[in-house]
């Protein structure tokens, strides 16, 4: 939770940089109260060993850094970690593979992250229109997002009430439903994220987009965590 | 806001700057519009070249005219309209109607600042640049240049294009739409779409608006506004073009996502506004909410001599929502007594291919008296033993013995004579369509218009509670985060 958003913002800017960092970007979520998967920034195999301790496993690795886009296509990502050792391994492949084929890149570090459990992927996003200002948005998650486009925007500030109709707005509204002998999704969960980001994107001036994607949703009264989290500042 | 436009409506002496004895000019045009529709106010045409014009003496200035004008409508190019602003403006009209074009559409943003500017000068709002004109029957002004027989009645209606305004105006008129007010938004250089609703919103004689938007310049206030006219009648919009989402630079999911379109849904669904498609929808629904507004409950019964018609009209219900059940027993048994063996009963009530007009009316009279039945749609197939102009009779004998004001929404599919049904139906105050689907879609919106509405009254609730909570607990910070979860 110790984050300032206006700190984080200024080091960002600071920075040169319009776009957060992972672990930024799901500290400024917390401080928000949007659950989260746990993480932890890892400046060593040692420090990475510690975080995983704390979070437990399976979990992922992540390299921290502004300056790649594509993190998996410089090894940069490892999936499915399971074991101390498998940690240890990973960390030192991951700086060693980044070093490799991407010089120069600055680093900050690796994100060690819980490994979600399986769950309805959705995305939970703001922008700002030139006409309406903040506006929320609402999406199915998945490879097929930009396709499909199933999505629904709100202006705002959000009430419950408009939540709740965005979620009705999918057409993919009957995923939450429970399919293939799963059970219902916890609609209120993703409500009440919806409405974090709303007052988000109300409050913080200086951010000019936020894309939870995607935000795992579990079945009823299991919630729902945010597995990655992008902010593009003004 | 001077009271949300009134003066602009209900003007006491209205000029016509640019008025010409020459009827190719658009000056004319609106000069015979306004007297031809017996508009009862003043009318003073102004021309510095002539002394008579339509039989009504000229002025050479706005500032010349004795006594009050309160809106002055301006017909001549571009480059003397600001003369024709201080020549208003020092004589104390209200408003300015712009129809000259030559603005910013052209290019010009500087002149239309200008004239906007120098006409809050002196305390003049601006309809305008670049527009048709308005009409608004209840005040029998018809200043446009659009047609002249314009049909009195409960619809508003607010365009931001000038031509297909003005074609709309036709289709209206070959529809048999009555109009309240028709007003052309142009440039919008000052009184803009959020205004003309207000005026609408708290007018009486209009029972339904619709919209065609092209975009707005303050997206928030429209969406109040809209919101505040939902609350009080239905509002209709099409929503063409498309506004330049931000946020073009980046290249994230919701940036990209953000398109105008999908965005206009969700403004659109937030304000309680029924989104149109096309103009023909529009049309249907407005036509269904001239004549009601709120539905009594949700059990419609569907009347028909033809299952396919049936079959089309449930499907489209369902698509939109809305769910046939079953009649009630006693009125299934009630229609047992008269219909033959090979009818069903059940939801929709197929009378038979040969059903008679007695049938129609015998079935509709009782559906109007159950107290489960909220609402009916009927349908009728035009058959060689049957008669499209009877049947409707019966369907107006029944609607208007029984007294009920439960919505009664006809589909008559046929020939020419079912078109002269139609139009018997429309005359007598029911919403009637040439398709199955038409009928069904357009009963569909009465519950949507329902459903929206309700959930802008959720909204406004919570939304003052909200208000009044932040107010009491004395800080500006979030409600929000506070708790771990879920709003307090």
């Amino acid at each position: 939770m110790g984050c300032n958003p206006k700190a984080l913002i200024e080091a960002a800017r600071s920075d040169g940089r319009r776009k957060l960092l992972e672990h930024e970007s799901l500290c400024l979520c917390e401080y928000y109260g949007i659950p989260v998967a746990k993480y932890g920034l890892a400046q060593s195999s040692a420090e990475a060993v510690e975080v995983a301790k704390k979070i437990g496993f399976p979990i992922v690795m992540k390299i921290v850094s502004p300056d790649i886009l594509h993190k998996s296509d410089v090894g940069g990502v490892a999936l499915g970690v399971r074991t101390f050792e498998e940690v240890q391994e990973k960390y030192t492949s991951i700086i060693r593979s980044v070093m490799l084929r991407a010089p120069g890149a600055r680093v900050h570090g690796v994100l060690v992250q819980e490994m979600l459990p399986k769950g309805l992927e959705v995305i939970v996003g703001a922008t700002r229109d030139p006409y309406f200002g903040p506006v929320v948005m609402l999406g199915i998650g998945g490879v097929f997002v930009e396709v499909i486009k199933d999505v629904s925007f709100r202006v705002a500030p959000l009430t419950p009430v408009d939540a709740e109709e965005m979620i009705k707005d999918l057409r993919g509204h009957r995923l939450f439903k429970g399919f293939r002998g799963e059970g219902p999704r916890d609609e209120a969960a993703v409500v009440d994220v919806i409405l974090r980001v709303s007052e988000l994107i109300t409050e913080l001036d200086e951010v000019a987009e936020v894309d939870l994607n995607p935000v795992v949703v579990f079945e009823e009264r299991h919630g729902a965590k945010v597995a990655d989290a992008r902010f593009v500042l003004r | 806001m001077a009271e949300h436009l009134h003066r602009l409506f209900y003007p006491r002496a209205v000029a016509i700057v640019g008025a010409s004895r020459d009827p190719s000019k658009i000056g004319h045009v609106v000069l015979k519009n306004i007297l031809s529709w017996g508009y009862p106010g003043r009318v003073y045409p102004v021309n510095p070249n002539a002394d008579e014009i339509l039989g009504l003496r000229a002025y050479p200035r706005v500032s010349s005219i004795p006594g009050q004008v309160d809106v002055v409508i301006v017909a001549v190019p571009a480059q003397r309209v600001l003369d024709v602003v201080e020549d208003a403006g020092s004589s104390g009209a209200e408003y300015l109607v712009v129809l000259s074009s030559g603005f910013k559409e052209v290019g010009r943003a500087d002149l239309e600042r200008a004239l906007v500017e120098r006409a809050r000068e002196y305390g003049m709002r601006v309809l305008g640049p670049n527009i048709f004109g308005y009409v608004y029957t209840p005040a029998r002004l018809n200043a446009s240049f659009g047609p002249s027989n314009v049909l009195p009645g409960g619809v508003a209606f607010i365009s931001q294009s000038g031509a297909l305004g003005i074609a709309l105006i036709g289709y209206s008129i070959v529809e048999g739409v009555g109009v309240s007010g028709i007003v052309s938004m142009g440039n919008k250089a000052d009184i803009d779409d959020a205004d003309v609703l207000e005026f609408f919103r708290e007018d009486p004689n209009t029972k339904v608006v619709i919209a065609y938007v092209e975009g707005v310049a303050d997206g928030r206030r429209f969406l109040e506004t809209a919101s505040s006219v939902s609350l009080r009648k239905p509002l209709v919009v099409i929503k063409a073009g498309r506004t330049e989402a931000g946020a073009k630079a980046a290249a994230s999911h919701t940036g990209s996502l953000s398109s105008g379109p999908l965005l206009w849904e969700g403004v659109l669904k937030q304000a309680g506004a029924l989104q149109a498609r096309d103009i023909e929808t529009a049309f249907d629904y407005v036509k269904l909410f001239s004549a009601y507004s709120v539905p009594p409950g949700p059990n419609i019964l569907v009347i028909t001599n033809g299952g396919g018609a049936g079959v089309q009209a449930a499907d489209t219900l369902a698509e939109n929502g809305v769910y046939l059940g079953e009649p009630p027993a006693d009125y299934v048994s009630y229609l047992r007594e008269f219909l033959p063996e090979f009818a069903s009963t059940r939801n929709p009530v197929d009378i038979t291919g040969g059903a008679p007009d007695e049938f129609y009316y015998l079935a509709l009279r009782k559906a109007l008296e159950h107290p489960e039945i909220h609402a009916v749609l009927v349908l009728y197939c035009q058959t060689m033993t049957t008669n499209p102009l009877r049947t409707a009779e019966a369907v107006v004998r029944a609607v208007e013995e029984v007294g009920s004001g439960k919505p009664v929404v006809a589909g008559f599919v046929g020939s020419e004579e079912v078109q002269r049904a139609i139009n018997h139906l429309l005359g007598r105050g029911v919403p009637a369509y040439p398709t199955p689907e038409r009928a069904a879609q357009a009963l569909a919106a009465l519950y949507r218009y329902a459903a929206l509405r309700r959930v802008v009254e959720r909204r406004v609730e919570y939304l003052q509670a909200a208000r009044g909570e932040k107010a009491r607990l004395g800080c500006a910070e979030s409600v929000v985060r506070r708790s771990s979860r879920g709003l307090p």
